[in-house]
C-alpha cells in the first residue's frame, strides 16, 4: 500500500485564467484497484465538457471526487480557484449537482422542492420566492406548483432536477448522465437548457452515454480503464480517429478497454 | 445564520416526508394506542374467574366454607362438582377447568379430631403464569379459612375444635399486590415504540436518500453531514414524544398505573432512550444500503431482543443463564429497567441510576461509532 503523498498547498497560478478546473494526476484506488489512473486535464471557463466512458471506466469514481463526496487518492486538483484537498466546502458552494437519478424529492411538491434547494445553498427568503416564480414561468409548470413530483413526466422532472442544480448559480455544474430514459425530442429540450445555462456562463461538466450528446459538447475526454484516452473537440476526434461520428471514435477507443465492468 | 436558515429548511423538509406518508404516520401513532389496549385487558395475565373443579367425597362444613370462598374471590369460579376421583384427568382435558380442588375423605373429622386434613391442589400447568398464581391464590384463601376456623374455635372455647396445623401463608406481593400484569408490560411497550420509532423509521428514511440518490445531492451541497443527519433525527424525535405522552396519558387514566414515582424524570430517562434508539438508527443506516436491509435488521436485531429479552414477556431470571448475558447489550433492558422502577415502584431515580448510566454508555458508544463508520465509508 502506498502512503498519500504529504499534503501541500497548490502553487500560485496553478489555475489559469480562463480555466475553472485543472486536475494534475487525479488517481483513486480502491485496495489494489485503481478505479482512476493518474488523470489530468483542464476545463475552461464557460465551455460544455463531456465527459466520456464505458461503464467501468471510472468516470463516476471521478466525477465524485471532484465534487468532494469521494477523497481523491492522490493527485492535484483546483476547482473554481479553490484547493480540492483543503477547501472542499468552499468549492461545494461553487457547483451544483444533478445525479442520473436526478435526486428530487418525489413525495415534496414543484415548488418544495425548488425551495428545498434554495435553502439548501443558504439563499434568501425573497431570493427563493423571485427564483420559485422564474423557474415556474420558465419551465411552465406554474399548474403544477402544487403536484408532486412523483406526478411529473420524466422529462419536466429532469428540467426540473437541473433547474435546482443551478438555482445558486454556480460557477460549474456536474451532470452525471442527466438524460438517461427519455426520448430524442425531450433530450434535445434539455440540452437547450444547457446551452442556455452555459451562455450564462456556467461550466459545463457532463457525463453521457449518448454520442449524439457528444457531439453537442464542445470538448469531449474519452476514459478507458481508469485513463484520459483522447481529449479534444469532437471536430478533431473524429478527425483523428478517421470517423464519420463520434459513435465509431468511441467505440475504437473503448474496444481497448481490458476491465470488465 | 446562512447555516441556521438551510437546517430549517431541511427540518420543514423532513417533516413534509413524514406528514405526507399519512398511512405510515396512522400506523406509528395508532400503534401505541392498540398495544396499551392489547396487552392492557386483551392479552392480560392476570387471574380473571379461573375455573375449579372441586372434589369433595364428604361435603361438610369446612369444605363448604372454603368452596364457597373460593367461588366468591374474582379469580376464581366454581364450575364443577366432579363425583368419581377417576373423573380428573377428564375434566382437566376437556377444559372444563384449571384447576382442581381436591378434599381428602372424612374431610371435617380429620380436621376437628386428628388436627390436620390434607387439601390437594391440582393445576394446569399449560399455562405457567396462570398455574403459579392460582397455587398462590388458592394457598392463601384456604390459610385465611383456616385461620379464620382457628379464631371462631378459640372464641367459643365450649366447643373442641381443635385448631389444625397452622401453616400460615402470607406471602404478601410487593408493589403490584393485585398482581396486575398490566403495569409491567407497560415499560415493555414504551420500549418497544420507542425503538421502532428511532431506530427503524431513522434508518428507513436515510437509506432511503441513499436509494433514492437524494443523499448524494445531498453531500454535494455546502450542507454538513451532521445538520442532514440531525434534521432526520428531529421529527422522528418529536414523534416518539408525542407516542410516550400518549402511553403514559393512556396507563394513568385507563389502565390505572399508579405512576407514583417523578413524571419529570420518567420524561428525562425516556428521552435518553430515545436518543440511544435515534443514534441506533443512525448507525444502522451508515452500515447498509436498501431500506429492506435497515428494516431486516432493525427488526431481528433490535426489534425480536428488545421483545424476547427484556423482560417485557418473560421476567429476566427465567432465561438461559446465556441469553441473559446477551440481555445486557440490549438498550431497552436497562430503560424498561428504569421505567420499573420509576413507574411502578414509584421509587426515585437515584434506585435506577446504574441503568441511567449504562444508557448514557450506550449513547456515547453509538455515536462514535456511527461517526466513524460515516468517515470510512466517504
Amino acid at each position: 500500500m502506498k502512503f498519500r503523498k504529504f499534503i501541500q498547498p497548490l502553487e500560485e497560478g496553478f489555475l489559469s485564467e480562463g480555466d475553472v478546473i485543472r486536475a494534475e494526476g487525479l488517481t483513486k484506488q480502491f485496495g489494489n484497484f485503481t478505479a482512476v489512473d493518474h488523470i489530468s486535464f483542464t476545463v475552461h471557463k464557460g465551455e460544455i465538457f463531456g465527459f466520456l466512458g464505458a461503464n467501468g471506466a471510472g468516470k463516476t469514481t471521478a466525477m465524485k471526487m471532484l465534487c468532494g463526496i469521494s477523497t481523491m487518492t492522490d493527485g492535484q486538483v483546483c476547482i473554481a480557484g479553490y484547493d480540492l484537498k483543503w477547501h472542499v466546502r468552499r468549492i461545494k458552494r461553487e457547483i451544483g449537482y444533478m445525479s442520473q437519478k436526478f435526486s428530487l424529492y418525489e413525495d415534496l411538491k414543484v415548488w418544495e422542492n425548488i425551495r428545498l434547494f434554495g435553502g439548501i445553498y443558504g439563499l434568501k427568503e425573497d431570493e427563493i420566492e423571485r427564483k420559485t416564480e422564474l423557474l415556474l414561468d420558465r419551465l411552465d409548470l406554474r399548474k403544477q406548483k402544487n403536484s408532486l413530483v412523483r406526478s411529473l413526466p420524466l422529462g419536466w422532472k429532469q428540467k426540473l432536477a437541473f433547474s435546482v442544480a443551478i438555482i445558486h448559480n454556480p460557477k460549474i455544474v456536474f451532470l452525471d448522465e442527466p438524460t438517461g430514459g427519455v426520448d430524442p425530442a425531450t433530450r434535445r429540450g434539455f440540452w437547450e437548457m444547457i446551452y442556455d445555462a452555459a451562455e450564462q456562463g456556467i461550466t459545463i461538466f457532463v457525463t453521457t452515454h449518448y454520442m449524439d450528446e457528444a457531439e453537442y459538447c464542445d470538448r469531449v475526454s474519452i476514459m478507458v480503464d481508469g485513463r484520459i484516452e483522447a481529449l479534444d473537440t469532437p471536430a478533431r476526434l473524429k478527425e483523428m480517429y478517421n470517423s464519420d461520428n463520434m459513435d465509431q471514435v468511441f467505440h475504437t477507443l473503448a474496444r481497448r478497454a481490458k476491465r470488465d465492468e | 445564520m446562512k447555516s441556521f436558515r438551510t437546517f430549517i429548511s431541511f427540518v420543514k423538509k423532513e417533516f413534509s416526508h413524514i406528514l405526507r406518508d399519512t398511512r405510515t404516520l396512522m400506523v406509528l401513532l395508532v400503534m401505541p394506542v392498540v398495544m396499551i389496549l392489547l396487552f392492557g385487558f386483551a392479552l392480560s395475565t392476570e387471574l380473571k374467574s379461573v375455573k375449579v373443579a372441586v372434589y369433595a367425597p364428604s361435603m361438610d362444613v369446612i369444605t363448604e366454607r372454603i368452596v364457597t370462598q373460593v367461588d366468591a374471590s374474582p379469580y376464581f369460579t366454581v364450575s364443577h362438582y366432579i363425583k368419581e376421583k377417576s373423573g380428573f384427568e377428564r375434566v382437566m382435558l376437556s377444559n372444563k377447568a384449571q384447576v382442581i380442588i381436591a378434599f381428602e375423605e372424612n374431610f371435617y373429622h380429620r380436621v376437628v379430631h386428628d388436627g390436620q386434613g390434607a387439601i390437594q391442589i391440582l393445576v394446569d400447568g399449560t399455562d405457567m403464569n396462570i398455574g403459579q398464581m392460582a397455587t398462590f391464590y388458592l394457598n392463601s384463601i384456604i390459610a385465611s379459612c383456616r385461620q379464620e376456623l382457628m379464631m371462631e374455635s378459640m372464641l367459643n372455647a365450649t366447643e373442641t375444635l381443635l385448631p389444625p396445623v397452622m401453616i400460615n401463608v402470607n406471602t404478601k406481593m410487593l408493589y403490584n399486590p393485585q398482581m396486575k400484569s398490566s403495569f409491567n408490560f407497560v415499560p415493555g411497550v414504551m420500549g418497544m415504540i420507542l425503538m421502532l420509532v428511532c431506530a427503524m423509521m431513522t434508518s428507513v428514511s436515510i437509506v432511503r436518500e441513499k436509494q433514492r440518490g437524494t443523499m448524494e445531492v445531498l453531500l454535494v451541497s455546502p450542507v454538513k453531514p451532521v445538520s442532514i443527519i440531525l434534521a432526520k433525527a428531529i421529527p422522528y424525535f418529536t414523534l416518539s414524544v408525542v407516542n410516550l405522552v400518549t402511553i403514559i396519558f393512556l396507563s394513568v387514566h385507563l389502565l390505572k398505573v399508579p405512576l407514583s414515582g417523578s413524571l419529570f424524570w420518567v420524561i428525562v430517562v425516556s428521552m435518553l432512550f430515545i436518543m440511544v434508539s435515534l443514534s441506533l438508527g443512525i448507525f444502522v443506516s451508515t452500515i447498509v444500503n436498501t431500506q429492506e436491509e435497515a428494516i431486516l435488521i432493525s427488526s431481528m436485531v433490535f426489534m425480536l431482543p428488545t421483545l424476547l429479552l427484556s423482560g417485557m414477556l418473560f421476567p429476566i431470571e427465567s432465561i438461559p443463564v446465556v441469553l441473559q448475558y446477551v440481555s445486557h447489550f440490549i438498550p431497552a433492558k436497562w430503560y424498561i429497567e428504569a421505567m420499573k422502577v420509576m413507574m411502578i415502584q414509584g421509587l426515585d431515580i437515584r434506585y435506577c441510576m446504574d441503568s441511567v448510566l449504562i444508557l448514557c454508555g450506550f449513547l456515547v458508544v453509538i455515536v462514535s461509532a456511527s461517526i466513524l463508520t460515516f468517515k470510512n465509508r466517504l
